[in-house]
């Protein structure tokens, strides 16, 4: 079935691409009477038309302020033909052509309209059109736009076939803005377009300037190189003769300035609109078939969650989410698998978020997942209206009383020691979790309702199916019989009372004071792979009594550091699965020189002397070099030697160390001493 | 003192709630597990006591000497394993340094281990019980520092070929563009890595069958649409195409004669893409676990019980051991897979088999999570003689499947057709993470005959299908004693029909 609906819609998304008819995303989704009605708000037909009037008006850009967005070369263009201008823009053609002489009044007039504030932006002083790639191909803006060809996501180009809805086009971006003026607009879409159809993404002022410079190609670091708007000196004649032009044409049922009210009743839904050509009185939208025959038999009243296109990134109750190809562009935590990187379902929302942290997260805040790319944009004048949209009709079953938890028993199931283990993979306030680092848990309560999260624990792939979230109650039983008596309902409602009131921490988490995985060589050296930085992937670092330590290279086979007193915590290279690149405990790090060392060394090992100090076993043009290092009196001493005729590589030592080499006392054998200057 | 109640109570809850393992038939020995107090962060251990016995390799050395490997880095031999009483059990530290290595094998007077840099040889010269030469035995593959990129082995092939797996790379510092991430590679002689496969993802587990066949477990994933069992072979491609890029470096088995296909059902991938051998059987996701590790051989001599010769399949999320058996149609191998023992209290992650025949399963959770919510453990499983009722072996045939039996069949409920229900399904091969099950559709079973001795019953079947799984339910089925049986499902990956 899920194939099939892959097909079908990809099947539609090549019709729709094919026209030049307006784009209302999220039809595609619904093509029948549901869209019908979806067409009818996003069109702004309810603009003119009497009849219901839905709970989030569609609204044309605010005009005020026109001159300072856009080129007048382009707006003049635009209303000639808006689709010729911007392919599937929902303005419908008011004007026959280029030749049409009610378009320069109309023009003067608009540009001539002042900007509610007329604040300059500033563009900084850096501008960065790659870093604008990363984040547009990241943050969401491809869900819903084009994504470049030149921008390779992680799981490679979307293949043919991949994507099964049409894009939100752009016009020609550089003929209608500058730098700053489109910077300016992704910083606060809302300012221009306040019906939330492009949203905000609550910006900050140098990731807007990176984005439209992205979009617009301009490869300067220097903003102040970017071509300017330009000014334009409008014309008072023309200007009043414009007014009167717009007000006649009835520009203001969609627009900011004016408000006309919808007085137009449609007298036949078989014409009109639906039927007009360019050119002549009514709109023309240049609809396709399946859109005419959708705006014909509309039926029900759209949902915000639709007009506002909310399913480009989220499902809903099996609907939505990124096609294949706009999947690719939603990346984050991969260990996570794909609830590392999609945005949560919205499937009974309502039920699952307290209202007033849902209504943080619709106005820009109470972000919980930073582990995704993809952010979710702001929704402030809307909130109201699609919180209405979330509620659910059936309530859940309760939680147990909280007369019946134990916070103690909370603490312990929360946690590794008896435990179900939640603290494995999430994190807890500050504190990683011991593996994946999932959603934190501490604070669920202010989030969470509280059915909602014992429903979701007793089988929670029936609310995200394939979630990495193991069915700890499997069957809605216990695996911890000796906790509050096995009982589910008991321990789960337990950890939700820890979480609310619970203080201090699940059981398991290791004590962060007391490096008791602190490696301390006493009697013998200690020997230990590791990630380390200046070291890399390879490294082994030997670690010997007196305090002297040293770091090995094993990829190129030559030392890369030593360094004085502590020798190393190993507690995240034996027990955090992140296995992150270390550093030394101790002090005065001296390197070797990076560059590997010529000719090239293979590395073949090492063995270890009886106090454990290391002999690491080497290799080049088939001589066999054995490399022991050791420490005395405060120092590094390095012995080399071979057997065979050796082309002795550059031996490199240390920068910053004073190097004495000492006698070695036999041929093939080389002996360097390292120590601190004082 | 609480650990042991906890434990016998979670054995207990489990012999009622779990029909796969019944603790009549499998008798299990606690040997270490992590309690409620693991003392994981004491620095001077006391072996047998504070030991993080994360367990990532095992293998056998004497007749009572177990060797084990565990996650932090070192190598344990615990002596007198084979006892009774786990606190008479010595335990002896190897080598220790090592980065996460995830096998061990002996070889010659020395072991082999393979850690995220290279295959170790690990000897002890001096005679003194330690290691004390970690000699490179084979390196060459691509270390990037990402958290994923283990390597796992070595295992050895019938052949004594000596097999590494690697993970693809995944989080910070990764690239599986170069450095044969994500393939199987052989170890040869002279301390060189020879690429042999590539498409895998996360093979956590190798194992030989009887034959000397080598085969290893996948990860549900990106392009791993659920768990399969790949037979190891050079110059093929198993699922992911993620590290691929390096069938361009010299020294690669492997060239694909067509573009990698993507988003078609996988039977469809597979013949789009004559490099890309079917898995021999796919664990279904949910239905057979959620992420298999280990592989190991039942050759004990009918010690373990009645499925010598089949393989067993560690199972990491629902801590639990499942069963596989295996047949060569058309010179390639296929078959069938079904629960077996579950409940373990932490992930299986290790199999191995004592010279008894009894198993002995290592197990840790840390990084992910398992349904036994211990960090560790390493356990005894002995088999006590008496089996319940369960499918034995499943064939294909040309028009049907046969089925054996661990006991005699009831021959009426046998012979009912009601008494058996089947589905076959594909998966969707995409860069998905995992993949529903897709174009399900039933198979008409026309008539089940059961044998005259009732160990077995032939199965005539319409519509079935070449590379689906197909997914067999046998509610009604009662053993001659009137038992059901103890799972009543199995699943046949069905490559091909015998005779096609």
């Amino acid at each position: 079935m899920p194939l099939a609906r892959l097909i079908a819609c990809g099947l539609l998304a090549v019709a729709l691409n094919a026209t030049a008819a307006p784009l209302v995303p999220g039809f595609d989704r619904f093509p029948g009477p549901t869209g019908g009605a979806l067409l009818f708000l996003e069109l702004g037909c309810a603009n003119c038309h009497p009849g219901p009037r839905p709970g989030l008006p569609r609204q044309a850009p605010l005009l005020p302020g026109l001159a300072q967005r856009a080129r007048p070369d382009w707006v003049r263009s635009f209303l000639a033909d808006p689709r010729a201008s911007r392919p599937g823009s929902n303005m419908p053609s008011l004007f026959s052509g280029p030749d049409d002489p009610r378009i320069e009044p109309v023009l003067h007039y608009l540009l001539s309209l002042k900007p509610p504030s007329a604040k300059k932006r500033e563009l900084g002083k850096d501008v960065n059109a790659e870093r604008g790639s990363e984040l547009y191909h990241t943050i969401g803006c491809a869900a819903c736009h084009d994504p470049s060809p030149d921008f390779h996501p992680p799981a490679g180009r979307p293949q043919p076939g991949e994507a099964t809805y049409a894009a939100v086009a752009f016009p020609q971006l550089r003929d209608k803005y500058s730098l700053e003026s489109l910077a300016r607009f992704l910083e606060a879409p809302a300012a221009v377009r306040p019906d939330g159809r492009m949203p905000g993404f609550g910006l900050k002022p140098t990731e807007a300037t990176d984005i439209a410079a992205h979009l617009l190609d301009f490869q300067d670091s220097d903003p102040r190189n970017a071509a300017k708007l330009g000014r334009f000196s409008p014309d008072p004649a023309l200007v009043a003769r414009g007014a009167e032009i717009y007000a006649r044409m009835r520009c203001a049922a969609c627009h900011e300035p004016g408000a006309v009210v919808a007085t137009v009743p449609i007298a036949d839904a078989s014409g009109g609109c639906l039927t007009a050509g360019r050119g002549g009185e009514l709109p023309f939208y240049d609809l396709n078939e399946a859109q005419r025959k959708a705006l014909q038999a509309p039926d029900g009243t759209p949902s915000p969650i639709h007009a506002l296109n909310c399913l480009a990134c989220h499902s809903d109750q099996g609907t939505g989410g990124p096609d294949p190809a706009r999947g690719r562009y939603f990346v984050g935590d991969e260990a996570l698998g794909d609830s590392g990187r999609l945005p949560p379902p919205l499937t009974g929302i309502g039920h699952k978020l307290q209202p007033g942290w849902l209504d943080g997260v619709l106005k820009g805040g109470n972000r919980v997942r930073p582990y995704l790319s993809t952010r979710m944009p702001l929704y402030p004048a809307q909130a109201a209206v699609l919180a209405a949209a979330f509620q659910e009709a059936h309530p859940l079953p309760p939680m147990v009383d909280e007369s019946r938890t134990d916070l103690e028993a909370g603490r312990t199931l929360l946690g590794t020691q008896g435990g179900v283990n939640c603290i494995t993979c999430h994190t807890w306030g500050s504190r990683p979790s011991l593996g994946i680092q999932a959603l934190d848990l501490s604070a669920l309560e202010k989030r969470l309702q509280p059915e909602w999260f014992r429903t979701y624990l007793l089988d929670p792939a029936a609310y995200r199916p394939g979630t990495l979230m193991p069915p700890l109650w499997p069957g809605g039983k216990s695996m911890i019989p000796d906790v509050l008596e096995g009982d589910p309902e008991r321990q789960i409602a337990s950890i939700w009372a820890f979480i609310a009131k619970g203080e201090g921490l699940p059981a398991g988490f290791p004590d962060l004071a007391s490096g008791a995985f602190e490696l301390i060589p006493k009697d013998r050296a200690i020997v230990q792979r590791a990630f380390l930085h200046g070291a890399g992937p390879q490294a082994i670092l030997a670690g010997f009594p007196g305090g002297v330590n040293l770091a090995y290279n094993g990829e190129t086979g030559q030392p890369a550091r030593m360094w004085r007193g502590r020798f190393f915590d190993a507690y995240s290279t034996w027990f955090v699965r992140a296995a992150p690149f270390e550093e030394p405990l101790g002090t005065d790090i001296l390197d070797w020189p990076s560059e590997p060392q010529t000719p090239a060394i293979r590395f073949r090992g090492y063995r270890l002397e009886p106090d454990g100090s290391p002999v690491f076993l080497l290799e080049t043009g088939g001589v066999e070099i054995a490399e022991h290092f050791s420490a005395r009196d405060g120092a590094l001493r390095r012995e080399l030697s071979w057997t065979g005729p050796l082309v002795e590589p550059v031996w490199t030592h240390p920068s910053g160390a004073a190097v004495i080499e000492e006698p070695a006392g036999a041929p093939a054998k080389r002996c360097f001493v390292y120590r601190w200057k004082p | 003192m609480r650990s042991r109640i906890s434990i016998a109570a979670l054995l207990l809850h489990l012999t009622v709630s779990s029909p796969a393992g019944p603790e009549t038939s499998y008798q299990r020995l606690d040997i270490l597990t992590a309690s409620t107090g693991s003392n994981s962060r004491d620095q001077d251990w006391k072996p047998g006591k504070g030991l993080v016995l994360e367990v990532s390799g095992l293998c056998w050395i004497g007749p009572d000497r177990l060797g084990v490997a565990i996650r932090k880095g070192e190598i344990w031999f615990i002596d007198g394993v084979l006892g009774d009483d786990p606190a008479a059990m010595t335990y002896t530290l190897f080598a220790s340094g090592l980065q996460e290595p995830l096998g061990l094998l002996p070889d010659g007077d020395g072991f082999l281990v393979a850690q995220r840099a290279e295959l170790t040889r690990l000897r002890d010269t001096d005679g003194d019980g330690r290691a004390d030469e970690y000699r490179t035995a084979a390196r060459g593959w691509g270390v990037t520092g990402a958290y994923h990129g283990y390597a796992y082995g070595p295992e050895r092939d019938g052949a004594g070929h000596l097999w590494i797996t690697l993970n693809l790379d995944m989080g910070e510092h990764s690239d599986n563009t170069k450095g044969w991430r994500g393939w199987s590679l052989i170890a040869s002689p002279d301390g060189e890595i020879l690429p042999q496969s590539a498409g895998l993802r996360s093979p956590s587990g190798m194992g030989t069958n009887r034959e000397g066949d080598l085969f290893v477990t996948d990860q549900q994933g990106t392009w791993v649409p659920a768990t399969p069992i790949h037979h190891l072979r050079k110059g093929v491609f198993h699922t992911n195409p993620e590290g691929i890029a390096s069938a361009a470096l010299p020294g690669s088995p492997l060239k694909l004669s067509a573009p990698m296909p993507a988003n078609v059902l996988y039977p469809e991938a597979v013949r789009a893409l004559p490099e890309m051998v079917p898995a021999a059987v796919w664990l279904p996701y949910n239905k057979m676990g959620r992420s298999a590790t280990d592989l190991q051989l039942i050759d004990t001599g009918g010690k373990f019980g009645p499925f010598e010769g089949q393989l067993l399949v560690g199972e990491f999320t629902n801590s639990a051991i499942h069963r596989v058996f295996l047949e060569k149609v058309g010179g390639e191998w296929q078959g069938a897979c079904f629960s077996f023992l579950d409940g373990f209290p932490s992930a299986v992650l290790r199999l191995a088999f004592a010279p008894d025949g009894s198993l002995f399963v290592g197990m840790t959770n840390r990084g992910w999570s398992s349904l036994g919510n211990r960090a560790y453990g390493l356990q005894r499983v002995r088999w006590t003689g008496k089996q319940g009722f369960a499918i034995r072996e499943m064939r294909a045939k040309p028009d049907g499947f046969e089925l054996t039996f661990t006991e005699p069949v009831d021959p009426r409920s046998a012979s009912r057709p009601d008494s058996w229900q089947m589905t076959s399904f594909t998966y969707l091969h995409s860069s998905a993470y995992g993949s529903d099950e897709m174009d399900t559709l039933p198979v008409t079973i026309r008539s089940a005959e059961p044998a005259a001795d009732g160990l077995s019953v032939r199965l005539r079947c319409s519509g079935l299908r070449e590379l689906y799984v197909h997914e067999l339910h046998a509610p009604g089925l009662r053993s001659a004693a009137g038992a059901p049986l103890l799972d009543p499902r199995a699943f046949y990956t069905l490559n091909r029909l015998p005779g096609s």
